[in-house]
C-alpha cells in the first residue's frame, strides 16, 4: 500500500489560493479582451447627403436600451423616386456587408428617392467573437491618414443579450422548425415580432422600417462559404405570400408579386458578368425566417438578398488569421477547388480579398437599384457610392481601395459628420422581454 | 408565451447557479480528487461562470 504525504490543511488552503489567484488573472486577461471587443465603438464619417438618423427601437421601442437597438441612417434626395434599404451586418462574421454599408454612408450621394442603410443591423452579434472557434477579433483597414479598425463579431446574437437558447427554435408565424441556435440568427427570426426575444424584436423592427417607410425595394447584405451552393448570389423571390388569405384561412399561399424581383436580380447578375461571377436563385417558399422571403411576403416591397464569397467561414481552411479574412487565401480550399468541391471558381493567387467582396457589394446594390428602376420607373432611385470597377482600378494601382475610399474621422473637416456606431446601453437586456 | 420564455430563463439562471456554487464548493473541499491538479481544474471551470455574472461573456 502506497504511503501518501498529506500536506496541512493551512497549507493546502494556501496553495488553492494562489491557484485561484492565478487562474482569476488569467481570467481578468480574457474578460479584459472580451470587454473591450463589446465596447468598441466603430466611426463613420457619414456623407453630406444624410438627412435623418433612427434606431430601430424608434420602431420597436421596446428595444431601447438593449445591445439590439441600432442606427439607421437616412438619406433623402428630396427628389420624389423610389425608396430602397440596404441592410448591413446581419451576420457580423461576414464583415464585408457592414464595409460596403459604411463606404455607401461615407460617399453616397442621391439625386432622385431616398435610401436607407442600416450598417450593423445585428449589434449584439458584432460584440462577441465566434463561440468555440479561435479566431481574430478586429480586421484592420490601410488609408493614406492611417488605419482604420473593425470588428469582426459572430453570425449570432450575443448570449448575454439572449439565452437559453430552445431545443429547437420554432419560426414564428410560420411554425417551421429550425436548428435550435437560430433562434439568435437575425436571418432566420423575420419577420419577427414586436413582444418577442430580443432577436426577434430586432427583426420586427427591420420589417417595420420596410412597412413604415414605404420602402419599394430592399438589399440584404451577406457573405458565404464557397462550400456553400448560394455563394456569389442575388436570392430572390418569384412567388410571395397571399397575406389576406392567410390572415382569413390561416393557409400559406404563394402568388406572383406585383412586383418582381427575381427578375431584377436575374438581369443584375447577367449584367455584371463581365465584371465577377454572380448567379441568381429563387427564394425557396418553404423555407421560413430569412429576408428574401419573409421581408417579401410580410411587405410590399422587392426583396434581394446578395451574397459574396467569404473563405473565411469555410469550415476546412488552414488557421483561422486576420490575413485569411481581408486577402482570403488558403491552400486548402485550393485544393478543394481543384476537386470540383466549391461552388465558387475559387484561385488562391487572387483570393477573396475584403476589397473584392466589398466592391461586389457596392455594385452588385446599385446594379439592382438601375434595373428595379428600369423595370419599374415609378419607384426609380438614382444614387452613386465607390463601384467595384473603381475599387479594382485603384488595386491595380497598389492602393487598399476600401481605405482609399474611408473618410479620416480625426480630421477636423470631417467633425460634423462623425457618427460612431455605438450606444451605450442600459442595464441588464434578457429579463427585458416582457416590457 | 413571452412569460414561459422568462421562466425558463430563470430556471436556466437558477441551475447555472447551483453548478457554479457546487464548483466553488468543491474547489475548496471534495472527498475524492484531492490533488492540486484538480484544484486548477475546478478553478478554470470557475471564470465562464465568473464572466457571465460579470456580464462580460
Amino acid at each position: 500500500m502506497a504511503n501518501t504525504v498529506k500536506s496541512s490543511p493551512s497549507k493546502r488552503l494556501i496553495s488553492k489560493i494562489i491557484i485561484l489567484v492565478v487562474v482569476l488573472v488569467i481570467g481578468a486577461i480574457a474578460a479584459a479582451q472580451f470587454w473591450q471587443l463589446r465596447h468598441f465603438k466603430e466611426e463613420v464619417v457619414v456623407s453630406d447627403a444624410l438627412t435623418d438618423v433612427k434606431w430601430f427601437s424608434d420602431y420597436v421601442p421596446s428595444l431601447k436600451g438593449t445591445w439590439l437597438d441600432t442606427p439607421v441612417f437616412f438619406f433623402d434626395s428630396g427628389v420624389e423616386g423610389g425608396t430602397v434599404f440596404i441592410n448591413g451586418g446581419p451576420h457580423p462574421y461576414e464583415p464585408a456587408s457592414t464595409m460596403a454599408a459604411y463606404l455607401m454612408m461615407e460617399n453616397i450621394e442621391v439625386t432622385k428617392g431616398k435610401v436607407i442603410i442600416c450598417p450593423r443591423s445585428n449589434y449584439s452579434g458584432s460584440t462577441e467573437g465566434m463561440l468555440g472557434d479561435a479566431y481574430p477579433m478586429y480586421f484592420h483597414v490601410e488609408s493614406e491618414w492611417g488605419t482604420s479598425k473593425f470588428r469582426i463579431g459572430d453570425r449570432y446574437t450575443h448570449p448575454l443579450d439572449q439565452w437559453p437558447d430552445p431545443f429547437v427554435y420554432v419560426n414564428y408565424p410560420s411554425g417551421q422548425s429550425q436548428a435550435y441556435q437560430d433562434i439568435r440568427n437575425l436571418n432566420r427570426t423575420y419577420p419577427g415580432r414586436e413582444d418577442g426575444t430580443p432577436t426577434e424584436r430586432a427583426a420586427y423592427a427591420v420589417l417595420e422600417i420596410i412597412r413604415q417607410e414605404n420602402v419599394d425595394l430592399a438589399i440584404d447584405m451577406h457573405e458565404a462559404e464557397i462550400l456553400y451552393p448560394v455563394t456569389s448570389t442575388y436570392v430572390a423571390p418569384a412567388t410571395v405570400l397571399d397575406r389576406e388569405h392567410f390572415e382569413e384561412t390561416g393557409e400559406m399561399v404563394y402568388v406572383e408579386p406585383e412586383r418582381n424581383s427575381l427578375d431584377v436580380a436575374m438581369m443584375a447578375g447577367m449584367n455584371l458578368s463581365g465584371q465577377f461571377l454572380m448567379k441568381s436563385e429563387a427564394s425557396p417558399s418553404s423555407l421560413h425566417g430569412l429576408s428574401h422571403r419573409e421581408w417579401a411576403d410580410w411587405s410590399d416591397a422587392m426583396t434581394i438578398l446578395m451574397e459574396t464569397p467569404e473563405i473565411f467561414i469555410d469550415k476546412i481552411t488552414g488557421p483561422r488569421t486576420e490575413a485569411l479574412m481581408t486577402e482570403g487565401k488558403d491552400e486548402f480550399l485550393q485544393k478543394v477547388t481543384d476537386a470540383g468541391l466549391t461552388y465558387f471558381p475559387y484561385d488562391m493567387e487572387f483570393g477573396t480579398p475584403m476589397w473584392y467582396r466589398t466592391g461586389r457589394h457596392l455594385t452588385g446594390a446599385l446594379e439592382t437599384l438601375t434595373w428595379a428602376s428600369m423595370f419599374y420607373p415609378d419607384i426609380a432611385v438614382e444614387a452613386t457610392w465607390p463601384t467595384f470597377l473603381e475599387m479594382q482600378e485603384l488595386e491595380n494601382q497598389g492602393i487598399d481601395s476600401v481605405g482609399y475610399f474611408l473618410k479620416n474621422p480625426d480630421d477636423p473637416a470631417n467633425a460634423d459628420n462623425v457618427y460612431v456606431i455605438y450606444k451605450e446601453p442600459v442595464g441588464e437586456n434578457m429579463l427585458k422581454w416582457s416590457e | 408565451m413571452v412569460f414561459l420564455q422568462n421562466l425558463v430563463q430563470i430556471i436556466y439562471y437558477v441551475m447555472a447557479g447551483l453548478i457554479a456554487l457546487s464548483l466553488v464548493k468543491s474547489f475548496f473541499k471534495r472527498k475524492k480528487n484531492d490533488n492540486w491538479v484538480y484544484d486548477i481544474m475546478y478553478a478554470y471551470c470557475i471564470i465562464p461562470f465568473l464572466l457571465r455574472v460579470l456580464h462580460i461573456k
